[in-house]
């Protein structure tokens, strides 16, 4: 069993994915933006950072990166695929998810840790972890997840919104927004559960640094 | 052949850019200003005219649809 880690000109978020990796005990290699093929890879990490200097618009450039046409292929077949942060704008851009992340609505950058309740979903990426708090940081300027109200009520319909900002007890309203997202959604996954796309970063809490991480990475490999 | 790609906003979208930049030009003018929306401006130059190129470059990479309309203008 092996990850790939995408590294995209101004990634930065690669190594801490690395270190979560192996804190878990789970092998894990870098797979640079001009690669064409993946073959031999169980999962897919599109890390945090700033790709292209975020130019356009967040993610927009990376997409048409020679990998992604290959994490696109993976997608369809079912591989797993966590997109953290950037690497969340990067699947909105690239179609394998839906929506648009706007920047946030006070314009700051937000860095600071949050409380997300994991809600009831398709995301294999947080089996058995339904209804429970977890405590993650977050580190975005563009994170204000955005949808129309038909598509939104596609991702409760579908069960695809994953993580919501919430307080420490899991309730949830506009205070614990940190970015204006719609529905205070901070994750969301694909129709087949596969692909997973965030903006808190799991890798940042990891071994010393905290346990709530661990719990989403060790799904990297599942059964 | 000269383009010019204006990139905006759909008008359902906050726009919290134009919004901030509206507040400090109200305090500045000391005038009420009704709406001020950010978008983007982009010169693009092709050897020979292709609307049909023009208008895929518009909607799949300078532009993204679910928030923003794009209006191409030949110069």
């Amino acid at each position: 069993m092996k990850v790939g880690i995408v590294q995209f000109l101004g990634t930065n978020c690669d190594y801490d994915c690395k270190y979560a990796c192996d804190v878990l005990g789970i092998k894990s290699e870098f797979l640079w933006y001009e690669r064409t093929d993946i073959n031999g890879f169980d999962a897919i990490i599109l890390p945090g950072g700033f790709s292209y200097g975020d130019y356009l618009r967040a993610g927009a450039l990376a997409k048409f990166s020679p990998i992604m046409e290959a994490v696109r292929d993976f997608a369809k077949k079912g591989g797993r695929i966590i997109g953290i942060c950037n690497g969340f704008q990067i699947l909105i851009e690239s179609g394998l998810l839906k929506g648009a992340l706007l920047k946030n609505k006070n314009l700051r950058f937000v860095h600071k840790e949050v409380y997300l309740r994991v809600e009831k979903s398709r995301c294999l990426f947080t089996k058995g972890l339904g209804n429970r708090v977890l405590k993650l940081p977050i580190a975005h300027a563009d994170g204000n997840y955005f949808c129309d109200d038909d598509y939104l009520k596609y991702l409760l319909d579908k069960e695809m919104v994953v993580l919501r900002y919430s307080d420490s007890n899991g309730n949830i309203d506009d205070k614990c927004n940190p970015n204006g997202s719609v529905y205070n959604i901070a994750g969301i996954c694909n129709e087949n559960g596969n692909v997973f796309g965030l903006m808190p970063h799991p890798e940042r809490s990891v071994g010393d640094l905290g346990k709530d991480g661990e719990l989403i990475f060790s799904n990297l490999i599942g059964g | 052949m000269k383009y010019v790609i204006v990139v905006k906003p759909k008008k359902t979208i906050l726009d919290p850019q134009g919004k901030a930049i509206k507040r400090v030009a109200e305090r500045y003018l000391q005038k009420g200003i009704k709406d001020i929306r950010v978008g983007k401006y982009f010169e693009v130059e092709l050897e020979h005219e292709d609307d049909e190129l023009i208008n895929r470059l518009a909607k799949n990479v300078l532009s993204n649809d679910v928030v923003e309309d794009f209006e191409v203008l030949k110069r």
